[in-house]
């Protein structure tokens, strides 16, 4: 039976692309506003900074791709479980209150002033972490309290939460003295700036565990896309999944915000890109999507530093011109397959 | 159960390997070396470009921000990127011993990654004209032009304490001074340019406000009497044309004695709202608009 | 024969209604049940306690001696397989993945189908006839069709009791009649025990051995179908006149409306009344 998803085409589907993602980080620490030569970053620090500008740039650009990967991977499983758990193909990582959540951490870490950095995050990371969790919860718990369905809750409260926070962060940026407001609001746009090797070993974990963990319920996320009385007759506990991929997305997206800011269409765009390739099953579908995120954003990442020579595009323009209309063409190419927009 | 201590043990090994790898290369400088004078100095902003000219440095200047366009020596250097974001890999590839940066969150976070590679950096927060001395004596400290330093600290006060003197007799002048149109947006008396103002001789016409450059209603407009509207060029370019638009601008609002006079000034922000060593002369430019009558334009 | 479904004094209701006081049936194991009723009588409600979804007010539902309430969600999926109306889902599953959704709560933990997985799958294609389509979207094939997917998941399921949520409501005459088939045949050769709740009371009794006839204000019948279903139970319970005709052994209901044709002529209460010139009556 060739359609079903076995273990063996995963593991092979998985290998190639994450082949693929090997190739195309190495290939994009060659490119940037400066020129080096392998060989000689390959000759290792040396003896004070500045001895080998090679490896420095070559270490900075790494570390820059490797946070690309991290942030993409994160932000495209967020939106396949998402999806998922919505039993919606509109949902994106920030639907339910994150996006105004870390907006209002990041604008609270910058009013107060604050500069203690933990473990080498800014001030603003940590606070726009805490921000998405906090406000996450608090959309969780109204929508778990609410008599009916709790999906249309839970969507209901993040729009209304988002709402709300929204317009406290327009308040607050408005009584700020305006150079701050203008750096919260480039921050929240979306950049890919250095991080220290801590926080990025740190993220890296947190994220990589966070899917990995989410891996082995995919198979009863396929059968949550059927609806609650479906997954119940095929033995899912409805509950304790809906509870723990909620956790897992809003964790692994809250470290991606915090990294980057809010880099928008990864989330929503990358799991239908792959959805409409290799198919529905998430077993598939969430790891192979967390590595197309990692592929999309390090190549728009790269595109969004080297364009313009030394000037930087917010990332998060590149993802939306550059992957809108290759998205279209996907769509247009596949559309027999995306039954719900018939 | 299972599944969490599977997918836990496979996350820590991740950990693990990329904790191995990540110490193997980590950029540990293996003496730390001795405070030398800094030979390769890179600026990220306009004024911090003007305070190291300012101080004698222009040779030991190894790249500029891009922005930087005074003095006209600055223009020649290599540049690395803009003041908003400046390019890590450009200053690196400038090989600098010295990094001066501002201390917002994109500069503030340039200069953490600098200095977790080893590279020295002074991260300034300049925003009243006292920061400036401030600024000026670090930067100086830093690079061993300490005396430079006093110098040109006591030349700018003392050009500024000139031109305070030679307005402070006068009636002083309420002044609005104007940031944005639309909305419009004026500076009010907790910010540096309400310094530049009481420092020529005037007086904000706007009192005392919660925020530092607050949005200001029709109303509160109308009642504030200015005598001088100063407002802020967009752009350096073409502030002739800037005037005449907004002349008309505030031809409707006749009311305000600033308009019935005639007394709008559109001033260029280069020149007159950088906190650098220029700054008399921006205050003179200022002390132009309030007084006419006693300094000569 | 072991009793596979034990309800006992059942109490359930709705804030404005009750539904059910006092249930007590039994199902044995290999019974084809219908549950029958008009609109609002319980037959969702019922099966919906059935499968643990709704929780009874007071009273217990047992399956294989265990009450509902004490199996997880897992462990009632591998006695129970439930079908319901078919429907295309949000993401494009192929029959084949619908199919093999069935062995969610067999799976381990990394959620790969075993061989003896596949082996149930490939089986379940063939009996309902589907694996025809196997590659197919639900999206593209036909309600009938899908309704047989369905089928094929609960037969994958490899549970011992199957229930049936009105499994041929849109279905044309061909598909409602090969489903009973199909289902007939997986009680006979599977083994299986089958409770299906259906408006359809003529296809019921062609089928079903035992009937579970729901009436309003929680009465009911139970008992086999040739017993439950009788002119004047009909007429009560679904309060509307009932012509009952017989062809050979088999009974069949015809509701009678206003504008039936010839409906003055025929009487359905006669019992044995010659007098009039309408064939066969008589239940």
């Amino acid at each position: 039976m060739a359609q079903i998803l076995t273990s063996k085409k995963l593991l092979h589907n998985l290998t190639i692309c994450l082949l693929i993602l090997a190739v195309v980080m190495c290939l994009c620490t060659f490119v940037g506003s400066q020129r080096i030569s392998l060989l000689k970053a390959l000759k290792g620090p040396g003896q004070s900074p500045g001895y080998n500008i090679d490896y420095e740039i070559f270490i900075i650009r790494l570390k820059r791709v490797i946070l690309a990967a991290i942030v993409g991977a994160a932000l495209a499983a967020s939106g396949v479980i998402l999806q998922a758990l919505l039993r919606n193909p509109l949902a994106d990582p920030y639907i339910l209150g994150i996006s105004s959540g870390a907006g209002l951490g990041a604008v609270i870490a910058v009013l107060s002033g604050i500069t203690f950095t933990f473990a080498a995050g800014s001030p603003m990371a940590v606070f726009a972490f805490c921000g998405s969790i906090l406000t996450i919860t608090l959309v969780w718990y109204i929508g778990k309290s609410a008599a009916k369905s709790q999906l249309t809750s839970l969507l209901l409260a993040g729009v209304v939460v988002n709402a709300f926070f929204s317009a406290v962060i327009m308040f607050l940026t408005s009584i700020a003295k305006s150079d701050q407001l203008r750096t919260t609001i480039y921050w929240l746009m979306g950049n890919l700036t250095d991080k220290s090797s801590p926080v990025l070993i740190i993220a890296s974990v947190s994220v990589i565990a966070g899917i990995t963990l989410m891996f082995t319920l995919c198979n009863k996320l396929n059968a949550m896309t059927l609806g609650d009385q479906e997954a119940h007759a095929l033995g899912v506990n409805i509950p304790r999944v809906r509870l723990i991929a909620f956790a897992v997305s809003a964790f692994i997206t809250s470290v991606a915000v915090s990294l980057s800011g809010l880099i928008g269409f990864v989330g929503l765009i990358v799991p239908h890109a792959v959805r409409i390739t290799f198919g529905p099953d998430h077993r598939q579908l969430l790891p192979l999507s967390a590595i197309a995120g990692a592929l999309f954003l390090i190549m728009a990442d790269t595109a969004a530093r080297s364009l313009f020579g030394q000037e930087q595009l917010p990332v998060g323009v590149i993802t939306a011109i550059a992957g809108g209309p290759f998205f279209l063409v996907l769509l247009a190419k596949y559309s027999r397959k995306v039954s719900w927009l018939k | 159960m299972k599944k969490i201590a599977i997918s836990l043990i496979i996350s820590i090994s991740i950990c693990v390997a990329i904790a191995i790898i990540a110490n193997h290369y980590k950029n540990t400088p293996k003496n730390a070396p001795v405070k030398k004078i800094p030979q390769r100095i890179v600026t990220l902003a306009p004024n911090l470009t003007e305070i190291a000219f300012g101080l004698g440095l222009g040779d030991k200047i190894a790249a500029v921000s891009s922005d930087s366009d005074y003095p006209p020596a600055a223009k020649q250097k290599p540049t690395v990127g803009s003041f908003w974001q400046p390019d890590l890999e450009s200053i690196i590839a400038s090989r600098p011993d010295l990094v001066i940066s501002l201390w917002f969150e994109q500069q503030k976070a340039i200069a953490e990654s600098l200095s977790r590679l080893g590279i020295d950096t002074i991260i300034l927060r300049i925003e009243k004209i006292e920061h400036l001395f401030d600024a000026i004596k670090k930067i100086g400290d830093a690079t061993n032009c300490t005396k430079q330093a006093e110098e040109l600290t006591e030349k700018i006060r003392k050009q500024i304490e000139a031109v305070r003197l030679k307005c402070a007799s006068s009636k002083k002048p309420r002044v609005l001074w104007v940031v944005q149109t639309e909305p419009l947006r004026i500076g009010g008396r907790d910010t540096f340019l309400n310094e530049l103002i009481e420092i020529a001789g005037g007086e904000n016409a706007v009192g005392f406000t919660l925020q530092k450059y607050p949005q200001i209603g029709t109303e509160q407009l109308l009642s504030c009497n200015a005598d001088v509207i100063i407002q802020s060029a967009m752009s350096s370019e073409n502030i002739e044309a800037q005037q005449k638009t907004a002349e008309l601008f505030w031809a409707k609002k006749n009311s305000l004695p600033a308009v019935k006079n005639k007394n709008i000034f559109v001033v260029n922000a280069d020149l007159v709202q950088r906190l650098g060593p220029r700054l008399p002369h921006g205050i003179e430019i200022i002390a132009a608009c309030l007084h006419p009558e006693i300094l000569e334009k | 024969m072991k009793t596979v479904i034990k309800i006992e004094d059942l109490h359930f209701k709705y804030p404005k209604k009750s539904v059910f006081a006092g249930l007590s049936i039994e199902v044995k194991e290999g019974d084809f049940v219908c549950i029958a009723g008009p609109n609002g009588a319980g037959k969702t409600t019922l099966l919906n306690l059935l499968c643990g979804l709704l929780r009874p007010i007071s009273g217990s539902i047992k399956i294989d001696a265990d009450p509902v309430k004490s199996y997880s969600a897992k462990k009632l999926a591998q006695k129970i397989a439930v079908v319901r109306q078919e429907f295309v889902p949000v993401f494009d599953f192929t029959v084949t993945e619908m199919v093999s959704m069935a062995r969610t709560p067999y799976l381990g933990t990394f959620g790969f189908e075993s061989k003896v997985d596949k082996e149930l799958i490939a089986e379940a294609l063939e009996m309902t006839d589907t694996a025809q389509f196997a590659s197919r979207l639900l999206a593209e094939i036909s309600g009938g069709e899908r309704q047989r997917v369905f089928i094929a998941r609960a037969l994958a399921q490899n549970t011992a009791i199957l229930l049936l949520d009105e499994p041929t409501t849109f279905l044309d005459l061909k598909h409602q009649v090969r489903i009973y088939d199909l289902l007939k045949k997986m009680q006979l050769e599977k083994g299986k025990t089958i409770v299906a709740v259906t408006h359809d009371i003529n296809l019921a009794a062609q089928y079903c051995d035992e009937t579970l006839l729901l009436g309003p204000d929680t009465t009911y019948r139970h008992g086999r179908t040739g017993d439950v279903f009788s002119t004047e139970q009909i007429e009560k319970v679904f309060a509307v006149r009932t012509f009952t005709g017989r062809v050979g052994k088999e009974k069949f209901f015809l509701p009678l409306g206003k504008f039936a044709k010839d409906s003055a002529a025929i009487n359905p209460n006669t019992k044995g009344d010659t007098k009039n010139n309408t064939p066969s009556l008589s239940p």
